[in-house]
């Protein structure tokens, strides 16, 4: 195999089959959350995109050369505040110079900080003993997944405003059988991950 | 009524705000891990133990932390539990922590720990804040184990790795499946609002800032106007 | 330098007690989890090796496992070489390939004529309940026993005679990555196995 194939299958089973938010069920917080509408959806998407691949960029290099192998036990810790931290920079960079994506995105960054979608991609670039080229499309590949599962739900939500739903099941209930039905779709990329 | 009051920080967890049921906070564990009883009661006592001590050293340190850096502060003490955990976890208890995997670590952006650290922890002393924790916790253990339960027996035929239906109806693998813990956890969730109306509660409608204790944390409120141009639509 | 003392005073409040606060909290929590860290880590390392040779023994009857590690200009593993009544009954090789959620680790045990003695799957965790982490069952795994190098994966109708293993219903994916891994552990083997017909008559047991 060579690395190129490797990143094109590492970020089409980010996308479709190891799908973060329907298949590992990170970040379902805003995916149920924030979904409303298309618009808000894809602009979450796109900051949690931008996070993910900053925070690995920042993450893996603490991790590889500096926590491991002896303090490999604060990896935990350590993410966490990495992560705050650059929130909070991507904020005030955004803020000071590039006003226009702040007005876009700055909303939603302070979100981000406890979004496990992100905690969780830097964790599972680790465990899963990627190298460094292949953690960042990994982180990528996520993003996109996270975008992708977003922008179709928010489609199936706008629909389902509409709808008319039995007593017992309006709200979140019907969301959530929504989104199963969503996931299952989702499961039919399962062959393509070879 | 001393007494009340005390079983009252202890029930209040249980039923009447139960973590995710009424609250509907920590979603992600909720579905992901509980393809079985016995991870829904791993994840459920390790969330237990990680909300109690931290909502003890919260609450004896409420006088201490500014109000300006509270935030990183909780997020450092909760982060530092949860590795504790971990490592408990990790030595003790090896099957589990395979089991759970890095949804045991990502207890600490686990949001109803940061959540009952920001409402009640930080404004309450320390008895207290441990019953909250605790009944936070037991509520969060018992819905996440029948959710395992069910979708064990469904998916699997088992309970607790034992067989029930398993030698006689072939199990629906789809309820192992993400699908199916997103339609059992629906499921759950209509069950629930449906008792809720019937003792004149309001259901759940929404996930997210509406139910978040943590929405003025998280977004500055601007959730909230958003979920309000939602309803105003 | 009155100055200095002004500017203290005025930014207590504000900067200098939040930092002091969060910088104390850093140190504390820290300190407390290397403690922690101190006293599980051996219990951790312990338990690790118990399982792994507790899973080599029901690989292969033996009385002593010497680890050893293999090097030369292409690969790089170790293995560990089990010895009965004074005479080598046959290596164990640990591998894993990237399953569908992670990684799959399998533990082959090679007799010395390079056929799969068994085979024992190690982590399947993050495969999917139900579907790929049936690969952990006896019905799947027991399939390697006497199979040689280049073992071949068909989804059903495998001929065993034809060095053939079906695959896990439903899970081709988790399947093929065991099946990787243990054609990876018989062609360790090989390579091990020419180094020692290179260095003719020297010790088989021991290479450090």
């Amino acid at each position: 195999m060579n690395s190129s194939t490797t990143i094109a299958s590492i970020l089409l089973a980010a996308i479709l089959t190891n799908n973060m938010v329907l298949s590992k069920f990170l970040g379902i917080c805003p995916f149920l959350g924030v979904s409303k509408k298309t618009n808000t959806a894809f602009s979450m998407s796109v900051a949690v995109t931008l996070v993910m691949v900053v925070a690995t960029a920042v993450t893996w290099p603490i991790y590889n050369y500096i926590l491991a192998p002896d303090y490999t036990y604060l990896e935990t810790i350590v993410f966490i505040l990495v992560i705050a931290a650059i929130v909070q920079l991507i904020e005030i960079f955004l803020k000071r110079y590039i006003k226009p994506i702040y007005n876009a995105l700055g909303i939603y960054l302070p979100l981000i900080t406890t979004n496990c979608a992100v905690l969780g991609i830097t964790m599972l670039n680790i465990t899963n003993e990627l190298n460094f080229i292949q953690s960042l499309f990994n982180a990528l590949g996520a993003g996109l997944g996270f975008m992708l599962a977003m922008l179709l739900f928010s489609g199936v939500r706008e629909r389902l405003e509409t709808a008319d739903v039995p007593e017992f099941m309006k709200g979140l209930p019907v969301t959530l059988v929504a989104a199963a039905l969503v996931s299952l779709s989702f499961l039919g990329f399962a062959g393509i991950g070879g | 009524m001393k007494n009340n009051k005390y079983s009252g920080y202890f029930t209040n967890g249980i039923v009447k705000e139960n973590p995710v049921l009424r609250l509907v906070l920590g979603t992600c564990p909720t579905l992901a891990v509980t393809t079985a009883a016995i991870n829904g009661i791993g994840m459920g006592l390790s969330a237990t133990l990680v909300l109690v001590c931290s909502n003890l050293v919260i609450s004896l340190l409420r006088n201490v932390i500014p109000d300006k850096v509270r935030i990183p502060a909780f997020i450092t003490i909760i982060a530092g539990f949860v590795s504790v955990v971990q490592m408990l976890v990790k030595a003790f208890l090896p099957s589990i922590d395979k089991a759970l995997g890095i949804y045991l670590p990502l207890i600490v952006v686990n949001c109803i720990i940061l959540a009952r650290a920001e409402m009640f922890a930080s404004k309450n002393s320390v008895l207290p804040s441990v019953l909250d924790g605790l009944g936070m916790g037991v509520g969060f253990t018992a819905v996440l184990t029948l959710m395992g339960a069910i979708r064990e027996l469904l998916g699997a035929g088992t309970i607790f790795s034992l067989p029930v239906t398993a030698n006689f109806i072939s199990p629906m693998i789809i309820f192992l499946l993400p699908p199916g813990g997103f339609f059992v956890f629906g499921m759950l969730v209509a069950a629930s609002n449906a008792i809720a109306k019937k003792n004149g509660k309001k259901a759940v409608m929404h996930l997210g800032c509406e139910s978040c204790p943590s929405k003025e944390i998280c977004g500055k409120a601007e959730c909230v106007k958003e979920e309000e141009a939602g309803v105003n639509e | 330098m009155p100055k200095l003392t002004e500017l203290i005073k005025k930014n207590k409040k504000d900067i200098i007690i939040p930092v002091a606060v969060l910088l104390a909290i850093c140190i504390v929590i820290p300190l407390a989890l290397s403690l922690t860290n101190k006293i599980t880590v051996d219990r951790i390392a312990e338990l690790e090796e118990k399982n792994s040779a507790a899973t080599m023994e029901s690989l292969i009857k033996a009385d002593t496992f010497e680890k050893s590690k293999f090097k030369d200009s292409e690969t790089e593993f170790e293995y560990f070489v089990a010895v009965r009544d004074g005479e080598t009954a046959g290596y164990i090789f640990k591998t894993s390939e990237k399953g569908y959620g992670g990684a799959v680790s399998v533990m082959t045990a090679v007799n010395p004529d390079g056929t799969v003695k068994s085979v024992a799957i190690l982590d399947v965790s993050n495969e999917t309940p139900g579907l790929g982490q049936n690969a952990a069952k006896e019905s799947f795994y027991s399939q390697y026993s006497g199979k040689k190098s280049g073992i071949s994966l068909l989804k059903n109708g495998a001929d065993s005679d034809k060095n053939e293993v079906n695959a896990v219903t439903g899970a081709t994916i988790t399947s093929t990555a065991v099946n990787k891994a243990v054609n990876k552990a018989l062609q360790n083997f090989k390579t091990l196995d020419l180094s020692y017909a290179d260095e003719q008559g020297e010790a088989t047991d021991s290479e450090e």
